[in-house]
């Protein structure tokens, strides 16, 4: 049984199909990327699985559960947590408070340990990502960088089975680009069987990372592999550098 | 030389004044409060008082839903009036006491909080403030309409008082301290309740409806606590309120005004939104400065009295710049703070606390 299932899911804005029949799925302890040019319809499909949209038709599945038309808190506490492409912080409040909303959730609060408090579990996720000399600053205060590290622990704080990472690197330069792809690949190796979606553009951070990539385009999936094969596929190089003469 | 141990002196009395901790500075103001009955007030600044507080209990409940969670209201009042409709009416119908009735009224105002809360709180931003500007209209009319049950626009009068044995002077005090202690343990309550768990989780509703969601939170389950919280701390304002001799023991539609609603704002913005602490401050102020300060004090021609009063406020909510009394003395102590720790302690830190400002 896969993790995440997706099945022919579509959804279309007018007469736009942002996604098209897209079929994949993600097992556990897996890392896969999805990529594709600006408007291929990454972040719709993030929305969809995340709860955020509602599909025109298709179906989703996560662990065998239909978790279809449910509200996105709902899909939360289901197990699959997403941080945002544009950083959504709460922005009156510190570093710590931001996480420590995460783990108000039934989830998040289903996952302490009886040992721990939830400030002390929030700490715990804050020195994850290496935030933990920033813990008491207003978000507002923070900057760009550590505020894409603040989504993830945020997203990390409900323990989730499924974590989605849309677009971890934007707008990082290449030391914190460098830091955050060490972190994610810790918490690949700290929870093995946590399955973990990236969709990125900057290639070639993801590409070290991921065992499979699917590569979106137009609503449709075009190509789905391991990254070498993808890097040769010729249909995945004409869509980003155009045909040739 | 003189200047020097004269410039030496200033400074080291700003010292002593720049010194006191915000909390400190709240215990000073409640003392101040405590005694002043003591110092054999006039009646008038009594009454003004009480009622002060009855409304800061509804200022900051104001503040709590609108500061805190962001689901703006903007027919407080209605909470307000329903707490002075339901005590007076089961006065008026069943003839019960003070003591049942008040905290009849307190359930039955979380219950219509949380009626009202289901249609109201799936509208965001501007389209709530509307709805929720309708529901004091509404039951006005209502009770316009039903004027056989609820005696209209006459009011119900003559509503027991809390110390009906006492004599005047002393009722005055008693209600006052009574009023104080309410207001006291509300703030508290309601503070508490901002600066804990569940507050943060308000603050983060506030901030970003979607990424709260994202993080697993039932926004719509807080949203409708925030309403009921802040519903039932309206209630008891209201229902208090109507026992009150500063009220003249009356409910009447007054309760139910649409300038209630909106001197809610005015006073939460004025003593700083989201504070809690502010808008009470702010009632003070502001009641104190309406009521006595522009009437006896200056005596200012009536016609000038609403003028004045708002320019007053507005002014200082701009040189403050909409952050409010509270967050601005708060502001101030903090940068006295670290201007001291920069610099020993003398002569130097007025200096670099005015270099401070000029940036």
């Amino acid at each position: 049984m896969h993790l995440l299932e997706v099945e022919n899911l579509t959804k279309s804005f007018g007469g736009l199909k942002a996604v098209n029949n897209v079929n994949f799925h993600v097992d556990e302890g897996e890392i896969v990327g999805i990529i594709g040019p600006n408007g291929a319809g990454k972040t719709t499909l993030f929305h969809i699985i995340s709860g955020f949209l509602k599909p025109d038709s298709g179906t989703m599945k996560f662990k065998g559960e239909n978790i279809l038309g449910l509200a996105p808190h709902k899909i939360v506490n289901k197990g699959i947590a997403r941080t945002f492409q544009v950083v959504r912080p709460f922005r009156h409040l510190p570093v710590i408070a931001n996480v420590m909303v995460a783990l108000k959730s039934p989830r998040g609060n289903k996952k302490i340990e009886w040992i721990k408090t939830i400030e002390r579990k929030a700490v715990d996720m804050l020195e994850d990502v290496g935030l933990t000399e920033l813990m008491l600053e207003p978000a507002e205060n923070v900057g760009h960088g550590d505020l894409k590290r603040l989504e993830m622990a945020r997203a990390l704080a409900t323990e989730p089975d499924l974590l989605m990472l849309d677009e971890p690197f934007g707008g990082l330069n290449p030391l914190e680009t460098d830091f955050l792809m060490k972190s994610i690949q810790r918490i690949h190796l700290d929870h093995p069987t946590r399955g973990i979606v990236i969709v990125e553009h900057k290639l070639y951070a993801l590409m070290k990372i991921v065992k499979r990539v699917i590569v979106l385009h137009q609503g449709e999936k075009i190509a789905e592999g391991k990254p070498e094969e993808i890097a040769k596929n010729k249909k995945v190089i004409e869509v980003y550098m155009g045909k040739a003469m | 030389m003189a200047t020097t141990y004269l410039r030496r002196f200033y400074s080291s009395f700003l010292a002593h004044i720049y010194d006191i901790p915000p909390r400190l500075l709240a215990l000073l103001g409640i003392l101040l409060l405590i005694c002043l009955p003591l110092a054999g007030l006039s009646a008038r600044i009594l009454l003004i008082l009480t009622t002060a507080f009855i409304l800061g209990i509804f200022a900051a409940s104001w503040d709590l839903l609108v500061g805190r969670t962001g689901q703006i209201s903007l027919g407080h009042a209605l909470f307000f009036g329903i707490g002075a409709y339901s005590t007076g009416l089961l006065f008026y119908h069943l003839n019960w006491p003070l003591w049942i009735t008040i905290p009849l009224s307190l359930i039955i105002g979380s219950l219509a909080a949380l009626l009202i809360g289901f249609p109201c709180l799936r509208v965001k931003g501007h389209y709530l403030a509307l709805v929720t500007l309708a529901f004091p209209i509404i039951l006005m009319g209502l009770i316009l309409y039903f004027r056989d049950f609820t005696r209209g626009d006459f009011g119900i009068w003559n509503l027991p008082s809390y110390f009906p044995t006492l004599p005047y002077t002393q009722q005055l005090i008693a209600e006052y301290y009574l009023c104080l202690f309410l207001l006291l343990a509300s703030a508290i309550i309601m503070y508490k309740i901002a600066n804990s768990k569940i507050g943060i989780v308000f603050v983060s509703i506030l901030d970003d409806e979607l990424a709260s969601k994202a993080s697993g939170i039932n926004i719509t389950r807080y949203k409708m606590m925030a309403f009921v919280i802040s519903g039932l701390f309206a209630t008891l304002a209201g229902s208090v309120n109507a026992h009150l001799m500063a009220n003249g023991h009356v409910t009447s539609l007054a309760s139910l005004r649409i300038t209630l609603s909106f001197m809610a704002v005015a006073w939460t913005i004025f003593g700083g939104i989201g504070t809690i602490t502010g808008p009470i401050a702010g009632v003070l102020i502001l009641e104190i400065l309406d009521k006595y300060v522009l009437t006896e004090v200056i005596d200012v021609p009536s016609s000038w009295r609403l003028i004045s009063y708002s320019a007053f406020v507005i002014i200082l909510v701009i040189f403050w710049r909409g952050r409010g009394l509270a967050r601005f003395v708060t502001d101030k102590l903090e940068d006295f703070e670290e201007a001291r720790d920069i610099d020993e302690r003398g002569p130097k830190i007025w200096k670099t606390y005015k270099k401070k400002e000029k940036k």
